[in-house]
């Protein structure tokens, strides 16, 4: 309410300073009088965005909790040993006395079965976790905007070849050729590296095919052939004129992937092929956790929720996100 | 004979479709001088708005193809040369206006920045000169507080400041050939009174030639100095504004003519569509295009294709009867022309 008195009075405001101001080298446009015009700063697409993902609460929570886990993950070196023992090494002379604890004011979840704090253990996971998932999209991301943005722009036979590659990669279940190629590293490569690189590699198709159908709609748009008319290039058309039109889909479906590759690192650490003893990861930690599933439950309990939680925070994000830069839903 | 700014003979353009061959652009000539202004007058699927994206080549090749004639600006063809040189021509000497000024506006970037952009490519300008530059062509255009205006938004610009944006950025470059593809089509009838007067006021100081593409005869009467007339891809008469209205010679300007609504507050007359609908490009009637919707449609129209022909100077026309006085008397009494 507030805000749209503010609104018509700004508009009487401005009726009467475009007729005070100075005389314009044409007749003044009487149609433009109207409009509200923003003095302060003229709102950006971002800054409509951002307005409009501030009003949805559930992405919103998502947001913070990302920024609590990612906040803790950045800072973990400098007070998670200090609170918790360090959850890294195993301290051979307090791990038997302090093995499988409950809840404790010094260990908040309690302890694993070497004595390690299950908080602090959860806190260093997450920087495998976070690692993996953006490093791994960003890397998806990168191909398939490139393969995307040439199959979408230029069509015909580049357009053919590069969706016929794309097919034949969608065609191999994704875990599973993960799973193969990490099989056939030896044991003593396996680790963070590897997973991203596996995870990036085979997870691009899907964004070559979003992006290209994005390409393909704004391509449409009056303002590519007005861009064309002024004489823009190939490349200034591609990267100034329809990537910013076209990149909001790949944002959105970038977050959201970035929850599934979380569980995908998860699964591969579950197995045994992705993070590799000591370093932490959620995956890993669950599959520390398995034998002792009846008797301390916590042991998996907690990294599976962190689990859940994150790629759910990554997914309602998204979701946000989608409804947020959707530039149809003006308000 | 080269010495016109702009000279279209023959000029075809086909497009291969999977329903077969659309002639959208079927034998297009005309000339335009320095500080010219030729209307180019037809209905929806005439040819009018091809004809002139095939001269900027910014028809989609494939399915399209050139099959015949020229377009020579400044002597050089523009249809053969090469993509980087007529990348050096759009928007720099020859500039067009778009239809619809609520699209073509990219929303993501600020108002000052398209317009800036052809000084950017064309001029090797800075970011901050052509900033400066494109408040001087805001102002130049009418829009109050270019300086705050630049920073806007296109979806802060209501239709009639953004064609003014988009004539801004056609003459940013100060071009020979500004090409204006249906300005006011999709503004208010007020609005429209504007920007043409615009376009006229800033033709007389920069002193370059335009070219009108238009379906409302009216927008162009007092605009332009030759008027060429499509239908179905081909063009139907062409001449001087005065003897396109004053002495027209083919039925389908009559009708044309016919469907301008005229003020009145005597009399009042019935408006006059012209009958029927434009035909598919795929299907051209037989013979003269025209002929299924002609009132006066003869035997020969029906069988034979008429030759495009001289009538008078420049004046020339498609019609098996122009100039015929018994057809034109036959005609005057129904049509009072």
């Amino acid at each position: 309410m507030n805000e749209n008195d503010r609104k018509s009075d700004r508009v009487e405001d401005h009726v009467i300073e475009d007729s005070h101001s100075g005389l314009p080298a044409m007749p003044p446009v009487t149609d433009g009088i109207a409009h509200v015009h923003d003095e302060q700063a003229s709102r950006t697409l971002w800054g409509d965005a951002w307005r409009r993902l501030r009003k949805n609460r559930l992405a919103l929570a998502a947001l913070v909790w990302l920024l609590i886990i990612l906040v803790a993950a950045v800072t973990a070196d400098l007070w998670v040993a200090r609170a918790f023992g360090d959850p890294t090494t195993i301290d051979s002379t307090t791990a038997a006395a302090n093995r499988l604890m409950g809840p404790t004011l010094s260990h908040p979840l309690g302890t694993d079965d070497l004595g390690r704090d299950i908080l602090g253990r959860l806190i260093y996971g997450s920087r495998a976790s976070l690692t993996v998932g953006v490093a791994a999209v960003s890397i998806s991301v990168i191909i398939g905007l490139l393969l995307g943005a040439l199959s979408g722009f230029y069509g015909g036979l580049t357009e053919a070849f590069i969706m016929r590659i794309t097919d034949v990669f969608l065609a191999f279940p994704y875990i599973l050729f993960c799973v193969l190629i990490l099989a056939m590293l030896p044991p003593g490569a396996r680790g963070i590296g590897p997973v991203i690189l596996s995870i990036g590699l085979l997870g691009w198709p899907s964004f070559a095919r979003l992006f290209r159908s994005s390409v393909l709609s704004v391509k449409q748009n009056d303002y590519v052939d007005a861009g064309r008319a002024v004489g823009a290039s190939d490349s200034r058309l591609m990267f100034r004129h329809i990537m910013p039109n076209a990149i909001a889909p790949i944002i959105v479906y970038a977050t959201m992937s970035i929850g599934g590759t979380i569980l995908t690192e998860a699964a591969l650490s579950f197995l045994g092929l992705g993070v590799q003893p000591p370093q932490i990861s959620w995956g890993r930690m669950i599959n520390d956790g398995r034998s002792y599933l009846i008797s301390n439950p916590g042991l998996v309990f907690w990294p599976g929720f962190a689990i859940i939680l994150t790629v759910l925070a990554f997914t309602l994000l998204g979701d946000g996100l989608r409804d947020a830069l959707d530039v149809k839903m003006k308000d | 004979m080269g010495d016109h700014l702009l000279e279209v003979t023959g000029l075809k353009m086909y497009f291969y479709t999977r329903d077969g061959v659309v002639k959208a652009v079927d034998g297009v000539s005309f000339v335009l001088d320095k500080g010219e202004t030729l209307g180019v007058v037809g209905e929806s699927g005439s040819g009018k708005s091809v004809t002139a994206l095939t001269m900027m080549r910014l028809t989609p090749m494939p399915p399209g193809k050139v099959e015949g004639g020229d377009a020579k600006f400044k002597g050089r063809s523009l249809i053969t040369m090469k993509e980087e040189e007529i990348r050096k021509i759009r928007g720099n000497e020859i500039a067009m206006i778009f239809q619809d000024p609520m699209t073509s506006l990219n929303p993501v970037y600020r108002i000052g920045r398209q317009i800036a952009e052809p000084l950017v490519i064309h001029k090797g300008m800075s970011k901050r000169d052509a900033l400066k530059r494109a408040v001087e062509l805001l102002r130049l255009v009418g829009i109050p507080n270019p300086e705050q205006r630049v920073r806007d938004y296109p979806h802060q610009f209501s239709g009639g400041m953004r064609q003014r944006a988009m004539i801004a950025m056609a003459l940013a470059c100060d071009p020979d050939v500004l090409i204006a593809d249906e300005p006011t089509t999709a503004l208010d009838v007020t609005i429209q009174a504007q920007i043409i007067e615009l376009m006229q006021e800033l033709q007389k100081r920069t002193g370059s030639a335009i070219i009108m593409i238009t379906h409302d005869l009216g927008v162009v009467a007092d605009m332009a100095d030759r008027i060429l007339v499509m239908y179905a891809g081909r063009p139907v008469e062409y001449g001087t504004t005065d003897e396109i209205f004053y002495k027209p010679q083919h039925p389908y300007t009559w009708g044309l003519m016919d469907s301008i609504p005229t003020h009145s507050l005597v009399e009042k007359s019935e408006l006059c569509p012209i009958k029927g609908q434009p035909p598919s490009l795929i299907n051209v009637p037989s013979g003269c295009a025209f002929h299924p919707r002609c009132p006066y449609c003869k035997q020969r129209c029906v069988d034979e294709v008429p030759e495009y022909r001289i009538i008078e100077g420049t004046h020339g026309t498609a019609c098996h009867f122009a100039g015929d006085p018994d057809f034109a008397r036959a005609c005057a009494v129904e049509v009072g022309v």
